[in-house]
């Protein structure tokens, strides 16, 4: 027995490969993926401000254009700390990924090459993230302080560019859960020819 | 005959590749918990500009629920569930229509404080609020469950269920 697998029967992991019930990455998912979503649609939404002013006022909901702007950075700056946590709990739980063997995904990846992409993707997205919060930021409190339209048009290319990556990212994750089985409790028990109709 | 009208179905038993549920959910849980925090830093620092991001996250989390739950509903009526994750699914699909309607409620009363403009956010509201975010985080660990561990429309699982092994 090698001196890995010695390691994690210390764990005292269940089935699905966790010493816990359900993972934690993926749900840290929801929190950078709806942060940076919305802070860019926010953006985007007060940037065509102008033309959506007849709108709002036939809707009887008072906007103020710095108000959405504030959505874009508050929510931008609540991602890119989130994040941190999600990429750190993302690699914590690919440590402990038992995928099922033999198999490739819709993709035509192996479960190796589907890991590896989506960690280098973590990494790329963690970056970028925190880059574009830096970015907001200096437009914010510098170089657009007094102006009525807060952000650069490239700011927002580029944040449909990263949303772009991020559907990349996120069907990558999709593929480990739901067709490599990592940290999924019922595939890991028909993977040891056990019924989950019993066990759970 | 009616069934050679509809799409085929993929190894996720679905009509596309993959769940949709799972990714618009993102829009209510992270909306509402950040709309929360923003509520709980605002009252702190008294810094108004908060309030502002926190009705716009309520906002964006009202139509989204309502996406989340057609999209939810399409899933689960795919999912043919084995007997040990029905009332799991049961539960989720009481609480998603349930929140649909306390969200949007919610999100009406945020209306009315924010056009009464005042500096703070009372009481109630508060409670109310804190009330919303348990009962989304206890909606969003039963849809752990579902995918997590019961594994509904995942490959193995559903290839056990057309195999007549589960």
């Amino acid at each position: 027995m090698s001196t890995e697998t010695e390691l994690l029967k210390q764990m005292d992991l269940g089935a699905n490969h966790l010493p816990y019930v359900i993972p934690i990455h993926p749900n840290l998912v929801h929190l950078t993926l709806g942060l940076f979503i919305v802070a860019i649609s926010f953006d985007i939404v007060a940037v065509l401000f102008p033309v959506e002013k007849a709108l709002f006022k036939y809707l009887a909901i008072p906007v103020t254009r710095s108000g959405l702007f504030d959505v874009g950075w508050y929510n931008m700056l609540g991602a890119a700390v989130i994040t941190f946590f999600t990429v750190a709990s993302g690699f914590y739980e690919m440590i402990l990924a038992d995928p099922i063997p033999d198999v490739k995904s819709a993709w035509g990846l192996q479960a190796l090459d589907t890991m590896v992409w989506h960690g280098v993707g973590g990494v790329l997205l963690l970056t970028l993230i925190v880059g574009m919060t830096v970015w907001r930021g200096f437009q914010r409190f510098a170089w657009r302080k007094d102006m009525a339209r807060q952000v650069q048009w490239g700011y927002i290319a580029v944040g449909l560019v990263i949303f772009g990556i991020m559907f990349l990212q996120g069907t990558l994750g999709a593929h480990l859960g739901g067709e490599f089985g990592i940290h999924t409790t019922a595939d890991q028990l028909i993977q040891v020819g056990e019924n989950p109709d019993l066990r759970l | 005959m009616l069934d050679s009208l509809l799409p085929p179905l993929n190894e996720h038993n679905l009509p596309y590749p993959d769940t949709i549920h799972p990714i618009v959910v993102h829009f209510v849980i992270a909306m509402v918990l950040f709309a929360f925090v923003c509520d709980i830093v605002g009252y702190f620092t008294r810094n108004p500009k908060l309030a502002e991001v926190s009705w716009w996250n309520l906002f964006f989390a009202t139509i989204a629920i309502f996406i989340a739950v057609i999209f939810g509903q399409v899933e689960a009526g795919l999912a043919e569930p084995y007997s040990a994750a029905v009332s799991t699914l049961n539960l989720h699909t009481l609480i998603g229509w349930s929140l649909s309607g306390i969200l949007a409620g919610i999100t009406g009363w945020r209306y009315v404080i924010r056009s009464q403009n005042k500096p703070q956010l009372p009481m109630p509201y508060l409670v109310a609020s804190v009330a919303l975010v348990g009962l989304v985080i206890v909606q969003t660990y039963l849809g752990d469950l579902l995918v997590w561990v019961y594994g509904l429309h995942t490959v193995p699982v559903v290839e056990a269920t057309r195999g007549g092994t589960l």
